[in-house]
């Protein structure tokens, strides 16, 4: 089986797994009492975030082996992974402003947190045009490489935005130094969330990175 | 218990948004890796 295959049985399987999540999210976890069920956005957008940071994440740290290593995997790795973070941003976009309007009373407010999440989606962008904008490859390497380095310095003042700024945004509820302050079967939901979000993102992440050994391959014969 | 507010409608939009992109982008993905 190839890789694209098996990227593809993985996330037929994700997709599945996410049904589920969606019937335990809907008639296995309470309703939060204040928030009514608009906090149950919450089992989407939560993890389709995370699931955007760790693609960044990995984008900078594939970007930073590509510069020590010139290996060109590192490189056709974080173009993979940058492409997927795209699709998770937009999911985290989305849904963000979905939950804000009953919450907050509007879609959207330019707040530390929300405006930097802007960013990182804007970062995917940028990396996937200048990918498609520069044709020699070793250049077009060391140039997303830089820029994806961008990209990973840039999580770690997203994450604490929230600490270093005034903001609207709700705190960390599951990644913070104490213990998750959800209850077991709200926690449980989101774990399964972030679980089946994770495995989508390398179901999706493997079909891309064939797609980059196709090309590349292509490329090669041409040249 | 208390009812909550009622804002289902939101919810459902948020998941049913999230579901399109993931599923429209799954299917790209097939049809890009196709041929590979």
């Amino acid at each position: 089986m190839t890789l694209a295959q098996r990227g593809r049985w993985l996330t037929l399987g994700g997709l599945v797994l996410l049904a589920g999540v969606y019937v335990r999210a809907l008639a296995y976890t309470p309703t939060e009492r204040l928030q009514g069920l608009a906090q149950k956005i919450f089992y989407v957008h939560v993890p389709a975030a995370w699931s955007a940071m760790l693609a960044m994440g990995l984008v900078g740290l594939a970007s930073i082996l590509f510069l020590i290593m010139k290996d060109y995997r590192f490189d056709r790795f974080a173009a993979a992974s940058a492409e997927v973070g795209t699709a998770f941003s937009l999911v985290m976009l989305t849904t963000g402003p979905m939950w804000a309007k009953p919450i907050w009373g509007t879609w959207w407010t330019w707040d530390a947190r929300l405006t930097l999440t802007l960013f990182l989606f804007f970062l995917f962008i940028g990396y996937l045009l200048l990918r498609g904008a520069v044709s020699e490859a070793p250049l077009r390497a060391r140039y997303s490489a830089v820029l994806g380095i961008c990209g990973l310095v840039l999580l770690p003042f997203i994450h604490l935005s929230v600490y270093l700024f005034r903001t609207l945004h709700p705190m960390p509820i599951v990644l913070k130094p104490s213990a998750p302050s959800l209850p077991g079967s709200m926690l449980v939901t989101l774990l399964c969330s972030f679980g089946v979000f994770t495995l989508l993102y390398v179901g999706f992440v493997m079909q891309c990175y064939a797609l980059a050994g196709a090309s590349d391959e292509a490329r090669a014969s041409d040249g | 218990m208390a009812e909550g507010p009622a804002n289902g409608g939101y919810m459902v939009a948020a998941y049913v948004v999230a579901a399109i992109i993931l599923v429209t982008y799954a299917v790209l993905l097939y049809q890009r890796t196709r041929n590979l």
